[in-house]
């Protein structure tokens, strides 16, 4: 090998780190290159850099497409809406006394609107970060991205941090218009608390995110997966309606997904009169959440990364 | 061979298309059972939040301010029916329309394009085999719903059903037309077929009655064939009204689905010839 055909494979591969060259008779060492591993802070702030890109270039495809992106950026009003007219013509006004019984509010625009403003986050977890990968693997990059020495779930992160800013994005705007139109009554000394509730239900989301996009690599046609559970999720969360109307063990279940206590807190925090249970045990019940669907989400995920790329079936469809 | 001979023989070879086509997606679909079984079961737990949210704020089964703008006021069986042929919006904005789509996927576009014979039939092969799997999803659906929902179906209502539910399938299909036709030239039929659901999900009467809508969003609403469909169904199942009653929905389905359907096939080949022309055909 001369040696400008040595000085293109170390510019080429650089950055896979350890690379070994083998001759006819001995190995030798081409070129070292010291990739940071661990949990150190050179190693963090290369997982950082490499989250920030993903999120980049997600903004960069999104952008792309830009009558897509603005599609995207009204769909959390477009689906809060039927919900809206719908409580409204049930109880021929915005005021229900039986919501008031069981919630001890009545106002069900303001109700709805916090209950929605957690399901889109919903989507991000499951759809978002769920399919980051099995994106990949459609743009054909998936195998490309899983060769270099970044762990791989900092292109999931990367995708959540993208879909997070972009959910916010279509929050504000879900925001302004139904403030505009109906009015809602909020507490605005309630917003603080509420955003670290919400902080909390995200990081269990993230958790749950991870899982999916686990089940995606292993299923691939995985979309089944994610609508189902997106589904149940919507079924056993508080959006539209107090957990009370669900049967008992619908309402147990419930307590499984970070949904339920963080839409119970966030409405303690930000709706007047709303009779919230203890938020301390809120609290204490997300981060139990939070430990335990992250974990899980990446036990699950590192056995689905050994399990596929064991069985060769990374480039699979 | 002579006219009526060559006539008879176009006739058989274009019904050799539909049904080949009607095969062909029939497979697919079977091919992926889970599939089939997600369509059959899941649109319920769409709609299950709306039962939920109702109960939680009315606080029973029946609601007097719903009944006075919908005529009923039992919303669960009202809701049960607006999900259950919305079901076939859905796979015919995201399975006709995408049709075209998913063959220049999977690379036989081209060949389907160049073949000697009329895309029409192809189309409705297609049409044809998403109405039928459609179909065999609304039913598991309503049977579901007749179980669960307590949705009332006596044989004398059957017929006006099903009568009305394939006018409203002919409207969609024309829908779909001008939508596969649009992803010929296009390519990203996705967008659009999205699109439309949201305009289908706001201003048709799927979840609350029309007349809850403020005038201009009614007047929106009319344009929709699913607005036709739905208030003829729900006053032949729940009102018990006669097919007589609902003769002007019926009507408008009828001129809808002619309008739709002479326009989705004009537009079709307009543009599969325009595409064939700037040599476009396989770009993605």
């Amino acid at each position: 090998m001369d040696g400008g055909e040595n000085e293109e494979v170390r510019n080429n591969k650089s950055l896979l780190g350890e690379m070994y060259v083998s001759n006819t008779s001995k190995s030798h060492r081409l070129r070292e290159t010291k990739c940071p591993t661990g949990f150190n802070w050179t190693n963090l702030k290369a997982e950082s850099r490499a989250i920030w890109e993903c999120n980049i270039k997600a903004w960069k495809i999104e952008l792309a497409y830009p009558i897509s992106f603005l599609r995207e950026c009204i769909s959390p009003l477009i689906f809060i809406l039927p919900f809206i007219i719908y409580g409204l013509v049930l109880i021929g006004g915005r005021y229900s006394e039986n919501l008031e019984l069981l919630v001890g509010t009545g106002d069900v625009v303001t109700f709805l609107f916090t209950g929605y403003l957690i399901m889109g986050f919903i989507g991000t977890a499951v759809w978002a970060m769920g399919f980051s990968i099995r994106r990949e693997q459609w743009f054909g990059t998936l195998e490309s991205i899983f060769v270099t020495p970044t762990n791989r779930l900092s292109l999931v992160l990367g995708m959540a941090l993208h879909s997070t800013v972009h959910q916010s994005l279509g929050t504000a705007i879900e925001f302004t218009v139904i403030y505009l139109i109906f009015g809602l009554a909020l507490k605005i000394g309630g917003i603080l608390p509420a955003l670290g509730i919400f902080a909390l239900m995200m990081l269990a989301l993230y958790g749950f995110g991870i899982l999916v996009s686990a089940l995606s690599l292993v299923l691939k046609e995985g979309w089944i997966v994610a609508e189902g559970l997106h589904s149940i999720m919507m079924i056993l969360s508080p959006v539209a309606y107090p957990l009370i109307v669900l049967p008992n063990l619908a309402q147990q279940a419930s307590t499984v997904f970070p949904t339920a206590p963080a839409l119970v807190g966030i409405r303690a925090f930000l709706i007047e009169d709303y009779t919230p249970e203890v938020v301390g045990n809120i609290f204490l019940h997300l981060l139990a959440l939070d430990i335990a669907w992250i974990l899980f989400g990446i036990f699950v995920f590192h056995l689905s990364d050994i399990y596929v790329r064991r069985r060769g079936g990374l480039e699979k469809y | 061979m002579s006219r009526n001979a060559l006539q008879q023989s176009s006739l058989k070879s274009n019904f050799f298309i539909v049904w080949s086509e009607l095969v062909k997606n029939l497979k697919f679909l079977l091919a992926y059972p889970v599939v089939f079984v997600f369509w059959a079961i899941f649109p319920i737990f769409w709609f299950v939040p709306f039962v939920l949210q109702g109960q939680a704020f009315v606080g029973g089964l029946q609601s007097q301010s719903f009944a006075q703008i919908a005529g009923t006021p039992e919303f669960i069986p009202f809701i049960v029916l607006g999900a259950i042929l919305n079901s076939y919006v859905l796979t015919s904005l995201y399975g006709m329309g995408e049709s075209i789509r998913r063959e220049a996927y999977r690379g036989t576009l081209d060949y389907i394009l160049s073949s000697p014979c009329n895309k029409a039939f192809i189309l409705i092969g297609k049409a044809l085999s998403e109405s039928l799997s459609s179909t065999m999803f609304a039913i598991s659906q309503l049977a579901i719903s007749i179980l669960f929902f307590g949705i009332e179906l006596t044989i004398g209502i059957i017929m006006p059903v099903i009568f009305i539910i394939i006018l409203l399938i002919l409207g969609l299909y024309g829908m779909a037309l001008i939508l596969a036709a649009l992803s010929l030239r296009y390519k990203q039929a996705h967008d659009l077929a999205h699109t439309l659901e949201y305009v289908f999900y706001v201003f048709a009467p799927v979840r609350y009655p029309l007349g809850s809508l403020p005038l201009w969003a009614q007047i929106f609403g009319r344009l929709l064939p699913l607005t036709y469909a739905l208030i003829a169904v729900r006053s032949l199942m729940l009102l018990k009204e006669s097919l007589s009653f609902v003769y002007l929905e019926v009507l408008a389905l009828l001129i809808i689905d002619g309008i739709v359907i002479l326009v989705g096939f004009y537009l079709f080949n307009w543009m599969e010839e325009k595409t064939k022309k700037s040599g476009t055909i396989s770009h993605y």
